[in-house]
């Protein structure tokens, strides 16, 4: 079955089998003669033509597509330059716009840094001032309780002097009513007796305010 | 046949170089002249937790009130706190036979007192202020339990404002028996001045007011459902008896 190496024929297309001589096979010297002696029948237009024009027709459409390659390669060469170009000044834009606010990030954390300084020295000195302004009240209010003790003080030592001033004075009466008396009872002749027991009656009373006002000042004075 | 072949990859090689420039990355955009953005976001920080009034004191301390009770032939001091603009709270002992109430705030300001009212069944008064108090505070809604972080503000000694802090010991009945229910026993210092100060709870509002301490050091405070309840109640106070 199987035979011989080589091309066969194609089975589904009938072809005339080609000339001895091959194209590319060198030609005698001088050779520019007639054409070739009409060895088979004549070609027929609808097959493929010689292999001389195809080989011609492969280099036109091989160049044409090596033309195509070459300009969508130049396309796609300039379109990546281009979007490089692009991406490469964007990263430098970025980059710069990084840098500033890394330059801004810097100031501001240098900015933070002084101010959390000045923060926690105002905090030292509000709580100074805290302690200031309740030491202040503290010695305030105690000023409020000294004044008050010797307002308090001071309305005591008034009650007392009145009623020490009441009780000299209850006690002068009623030692003068009693030697009043006294001389009154010497001569008990010349006075109506009604009359000297009322009197009795009044130096009493005199000397009995001079006791309460004395009992008042003693209360005054144990407070 | 080798032109064919040629003739179809060639087409192919093109479309794959066509393709690939469809493939290449678009252009950048324009560099923005900034990327700050335009509104600034909030910081989280020193938004709640902080409480930064115009001076620099805080809540606790700028609601503290010192009261100066000149009665007859005696003179003491003791701690409130405000209720709102012009009423302060404070216990019924440290305005009780009163001939003047001399009050003055955390800064040292005197404030007028117009007039004050006792409450029969628990420690605590109320006064009645002519000018305006620095600020008030808010009342718990329920009070604290054992165990519960406690800070009193107030005047020891009538002396310096002062805070300190403790924790909820005990709810006991009331030992001198001046107020009905329960009271808590804190372990935070307080001293005689102290009376009327707010004890409040970790966010700052109001768990009870203090009105005793006994030889063990704790605190006792009459809680804050009982200044509800006296509160609550137009009848629970009535005028503070006087010496005058």
């Amino acid at each position: 079955m199987t035979g011989p190496n080589g091309p066969s024929p194609d089975p589904g297309q009938h072809r005339e089998d080609p000339p001895v001589s091959s194209p590319t096979a060198p030609l005698p010297t001088g050779w520019a003669g007639p054409a070739a002696p009409h060895t088979g029948p004549a070609p027929d237009p609808t097959e493929p033509g010689p292999p001389a024009r195809r080989s011609s027709r492969a280099t036109v459409v091989l160049a044409l597509v090596l033309v195509g390659v070459l300009i969508a390669s130049g396309v796609l060469g300039w379109r990546l330059w281009t979007t490089t170009r692009a991406w490469e000044e964007s990263a430098a834009g970025w980059e710069q716009l990084a840098r500033t606010h890394g330059e801004d990030l810097a100031q501001a954390q240098a900015e933070l840094e002084a101010t959390v300084g000045e923060l926690d020295a105002t905090r030292v000195q509000l709580d100074t001032a805290q302690a200031r302004i309740t030491a202040l009240a503290d010695e305030k209010a105690q000023l409020g309780d000294t004044t008050a003790a010797q307002q308090q003080l001071a309305d005591y030592q008034q009650r007392v002097s009145q009623a020490a001033g009441q009780v000299a004075t209850a006690l002068a009466n009623c030692i003068d009513g009693q030697e009043r008396l006294i001389g009154y009872l010497q001569d008990t002749a010349a006075y109506d007796a009604a009359d000297l027991a009322r009197f009795r009656s009044d130096v009493e009373r005199v000397c009995g305010a001079a006791t309460d006002a004395n009992a008042s000042l003693q209360s005054e004075l144990s407070r | 046949m080798r032109t064919g072949r040629i003739g179809l990859v060639a087409p192919v090689a093109l479309l794959a170089l066509v393709a690939g420039c469809a493939y290449l990355p678009d252009p950048p955009p324009p560099v923005p002249s900034s990327v700050v953005p335009s509104a600034a976001p909030v910081p989280t920080a020193a938004s709640d937790d902080s409480q930064l009034s115009p001076d620099g004191f805080d809540a606790a301390q700028r609601m503290a009130v010192r009261i100066r009770n000149i009665g007859c032939g005696a003179l003491s001091t003791g701690s409130g706190f405000a209720l709102d603009a012009h009423t302060l709270v404070t216990n019924r002992h440290v305005v009780a036979d009163s001939a003047e109430l001399q009050l003055s705030t955390y800064d040292g300001r005197d404030v007028a007192a117009e007039a004050a009212s006792t409450a029969a069944l628990a420690d605590l008064a109320v006064v009645r202020t002519v000018d305006e108090l620095p600020t008030a505070p808010v009342l718990a809604d329920a009070d604290p339990q054992v165990g519960d972080p406690v800070t009193v503000v107030g005047y020891p000694s009538g002396r310096q404002l002062t805070v300190t802090d403790g924790r909820v010991v005990a709810a006991v009945t009331d030992p001198l028996h001046v107020n009905l229910g329960q009271v808590l026993v804190t372990d935070a210092p307080v001293e005689p001045g102290s009376s009327g100060s707010a004890a409040l709870d970790a966010e700052g509002r109001v768990i009870g007011v203090v009105y005793a301490k006994n030889a063990d050091d704790m605190s006792f405070v009459v809680p804050v459902s009982t200044l509800r309840a006296m509160l609550d109640d137009d009848t629970a106070f009535a005028p503070a008896p006087t010496c005058g």
